[in-house]
């Protein structure tokens, strides 16, 4: 397996420098939405300009470190019928998907990681101090957040099976998750019945939590109980996702692709 | 100029009748239109929730501001956005032989040929939330503030039209520039909230340079009263210089192509 | 190797509905309608046979070829293939057979088909000596040494299946299915990817199931040709017997130095009586006796005898049916 990976990575890398053009226009445009709402926040209070920026700031960085676009690949493979070509091979086609993630994730850390670097010797407000296990705390959060919108692009980009337009429905779960996760305002801001939501469902748990693990908004009671209902959302997605894959084969071997 | 009335009421009429036989899509275009809406809407409400006014601007004044943004955004993809794009394909693969040899103006023909009629619901539910934010607000517009309205928004219109052409027209010497209307479409989000907000050099950018901010809050403030005649006069006369503009770079690009080309 | 036994497979086709009421209530109750694709197909292909599925667009024969690669699940029957059920997609399975798509492309678009064939060799287990050994003859034998390197979109498109078809035998597959290799390629790479089937199947013993719209592709390539029509076999023999089946004539061409005045159509149906030629289709065993006749009783300058070409053969085969006769 890790044979295969190695070849997939490599070849990912290959193919991810022939887009870096257009990958770095992508970068780009994702982070004018979060700058907007940042100058809202600080129109709005002023006062807590530091803290704002710092926030959206954290949001492009842990943004671009979950994003996922695998519905829109799984949506155009299954259209055009060139998915068949990963299920006649002999390695579950997620690998593929899985390889493409950690090659681009890694591409963004090691653009953006820098770049918060030096400017944070020109801003003060985006300095912070964290200890050991803080940081491995928001990584592992880091990492959650990644998987959980990885299976969610990759569960509605395998309902292409079925149906047409699995990227609108897509779409339709990215505007939700733009309230519930923290984008379009840090959750505390939010109005309270928002907020409860946001806890139990597992937007929240794509970007919101890690900043707040990194902006100390968390204490331990928190951590607790967002990394437990994370991982609950986690187990739920995979169980999920096996069971779409396995209905979404048959349903394939019965209509063709 | 008739003539071409009569080609843009065929090219209106053809893909009427090609988005008929799609027609299953209405209900979700319907809905997709509602639910953008809807969460625009909820967005401002999120803002106000913290906050009674944005730069400025009342709830009921940001209201209207976002209407019109809507029924900018859906003027522009319902004739602009299917075709801009399609350019670069033209150029890439050649088929823009095949435009040059129709009798039509070319660039009337590569800027209109596709429309997308169900992006009209949202100059509809744009113009819908115009008028709520007025009742909000409780003002009626005179008959100057809705005509300056007009001017004003044809203008913005008009002046995106030429920027966007002018970008695209670039394809004959650039071709390989992906995903440029992505980076318009990021830019023009700035639009959506008055201009006030911004602070220092990003508004000064966003007034002047980029100015997009100002093609929808120009608008937004002649209905409600607050225009100001020199500013919409300025206005309509950049978007025709811009214009103009494009119309030279197109010709100029053309005689490029049909030169170089074998 | 290929063993199926009564294959059906049926589709359900939704039926679109036209004016505006019906499309609403299609949204809650769709109608649809019963497609048989395959009809009762049963056939064996021997290991090391190269057969030849021929058939109209639409007669079944990409649909077949799917169920035989595991793609589809057939509605009834049994398939076996190298001792495999194929739509259980067992792994061991997916490594002993390869499809090749002529319009479905497995190379990563924008960079080189190299990187391909090491994503492959990482996925199908083959380890590093086999696969430079693979490697090197599969790029001597369809000359790919200047293409490996260069990104796959700036191939041609005969570069590009000539590369696709490396990819899918890098794990020496012991069955080759190939839908369309040849479609849109031009008579001389047509005549390369041919002349490269008929030398890798010679040297491997590789099974290979062909659908081509080429006859060339099949006369090149196949001693034995199935024929698929409306999702039925209508045809499952060798070549040579199909032709003598299908046509049982023979095209006679005579050329005379005055050509004579005799009842024509007495010796067989006229193609064409022109100045000093006359051409004839002669029935197969009417054929030595109509020739010797002429030899004998008049002046002639030359006689050619053939058969009639196979696209000629097949085409009627299709407009006027199969009898069993």
């Amino acid at each position: 397996m890790i044979r295969k990976y190695i070849a997939l990575l490599r070849m990912k890398y290959v193919e991810m420098l022939a887009y870096r053009l257009a990958t770095i226009v992508w970068m780009t445009g994702a982070i004018v939405q979060p700058l907007i709402t940042m100058a809202v926040w600080m129109n709005i209070d002023p006062s807590q300009s530091d803290a704002f920026l710092f926030y959206f700031m954290a949001v492009i960085f842990v943004e671009r470190m979950t994003s996922a676009w695998d519905v829109w690949e799984l949506d155009r493979e299954i259209r055009e019928g060139t998915f068949s070509n990963y299920i006649l091979r002999p390695l579950h086609p997620i690998h593929w998907a899985v390889a493409e993630n950690i090659v681009y994730k890694v591409l963004f850390l090691v653009i953006l990681a820098p770049v918060w670097a030096v400017a944070a010797l020109f801003v003060p407000a985006l300095r912070f101090d964290m200890t050991g296990g803080q940081t491995l705390l928001f990584l592992m959060a880091l990492l959650l957040g990644a998987a959980l919108r990885f299976l969610l692009s990759y569960i509605c980009g395998l309902l292409g099976f079925w149906i047409t337009k699995v990227t609108a429905v897509y779409g339709v779960l990215e505007v939700i998750s733009l309230f519930l996760s923290g984008r379009i305002a840090p959750l505390s801001l939010l109005p309270p019945v928002l907020q409860q939501w946001s806890i139990f469902l597992p937007f929240r748990y794509m970007i919101g939590f890690p900043i707040d693990i990194i902006t100390k908004a968390a204490n331990s009671h928190d951590m607790l109980q967002g990394f437990a209902i994370a991982s609950i959302w986690i187990v739920v997605f995979v169980i999920a996702l096996r069971w779409i894959w396995k209905a979404g084969l048959k349903k394939n071997q019965a209509v063709g692709g | 100029m008739r003539r071409y009335v009569r080609i843009f009421r065929e090219f209106f009429r053809a893909c009427f009748v090609e988005e008929l036989e799609y027609r299953s899509e209405f209900l979700g275009n319907l809905i997709s239109s509602f639910f953008g809406i809807g969460i625009a809407v909820l967005t401002v409400n999120i803002f106000f929730y913290q906050t009674d006014q944005l730069g400025g601007w009342t709830y009921a004044d940001v209201l209207v501001l976002l209407g019109v943004f809507n029924t900018l955004r859906g003027m522009i993809d319902f004739a602009l956005r299917p075709n801009m794009p399609r350019l670069l394909e033209h150029v890439r693969r050649g088929t823009l032989d095949y435009i040059l040899t129709k009798p039509v103006d070319s660039m009337f023909y590569v800027s209109f040929r596709h429309l997308v009629f169900w992006r009209l619901i949202d100059v509809l539910l744009g113009i819908g939330v115009i008028g709520y934010g007025l009742i909000k607000k409780h003002y009626i517009p005179s008959l100057v503030d809705v005509i300056v309205f007009i001017v004003t928004i044809a203008a913005s219109f008009v002046l995106i039209y030429s920027l966007w052409m002018l970008l695209m027209t670039t394809s004959f010497w650039v071709i390989r520039i992906d995903d440029l209307s992505f980076i318009f479409d990021s830019f023009f989000e700035t639009a959506r909230f008055p201009v006030g907000m911004y602070r220092g050099w990003v508004r000064i950018v966003l007034t002047y340079v980029l100015p997009a901010a100002v093609i929808t809050n120009m608008p937004a403030l002649s209905l409600l009263g607050k225009w100001n005649m020199a500013t919409a006069l300025i206005a309509a006369l950049l978007a025709l210089v811009f214009l103009w503009l494009a119309r030279r770079f197109w010709r100029f690009a053309l005689r490029f192509y049909t030169s170089a080309s074998s | 190797m290929i063993h199926v036994k009564h294959l059906h497979k049926s589709f359900r086709v939704h039926v679109r509905q036209t004016g505006w009421l019906e499309a609403i209530r299609s949204l809650l109750n769709r109608e649809y309608r019963l497609v048989e694709a395959v009809k009762d197909i049963s056939f064996t292909i021997e290991k090391g046979e190269i057969v030849g599925f021929l058939g109209p667009n639409g007669a079944g024969k990409t649909t077949t070829m799917k169920m035989l690669a595991g793609l589809l699940h057939p509605t009834s029957g049994e398939i076996t293939v190298g001792g495999f059920v194929p739509f259980e997609q067992k792994t061991e399975f997916k490594k002993m057979m390869s499809l090749v798509m002529g319009q479905k492309s497995q190379l990563i678009w924008d960079i080189p088909p190299m990187e391909t064939f090491l994503v492959n060799k990482a996925i199908y287990e083959i380890d590093d000596r086999t696969f430079q050994q693979t490697l090197d003859e599969l790029v001597e034998l369809l000359e790919l040494a200047p293409l490996l390197d260069k990104p796959t979109r700036s191939l041609s498109l005969g570069q590009r299946m000539r590369c696709e078809l490396a990819a899918a035998l890098l794990h020496r597959p012991k069955v080759l299915f190939l839908d369309e290799p040849t479609i849109g390629l031009d008579v001389h790479t047509q005549e390369k990817v041919r002349r490269f089937i008929v030398d890798y199947n010679r040297e491997h013993e590789t099974t290979i199931l062909l659908t081509s719209h080429y006859m060339g592709d099949v006369t090149a390539l196949c001693d034995r040709v199935m024929i698929i029509n409306h999702g039925t076999l209508i045809y499952d023999g060798e070549l040579d017997v199909l032709t003598e089946k299908l046509a049982p004539y023979k095209r006679l061409e005579i050329r005379f130095a005055n050509i004579p005045a005799v009842p024509w159509e007495n010796y067989g149906e006229i193609v064409e009586i022109e100045d000093g030629k006359a051409t004839l289709r002669v029935a197969r065993e009417k054929v030595a006796e109509v020739s010797s006749h002429f030899l004998q009783h008049f002046h002639v300058h030359d006689i050619n005898i053939q058969d009639p070409p196979m696209e000629e053969v097949i085409t009627r085969a299709f407009q006027e049916g199969f009898n069993d006769s």
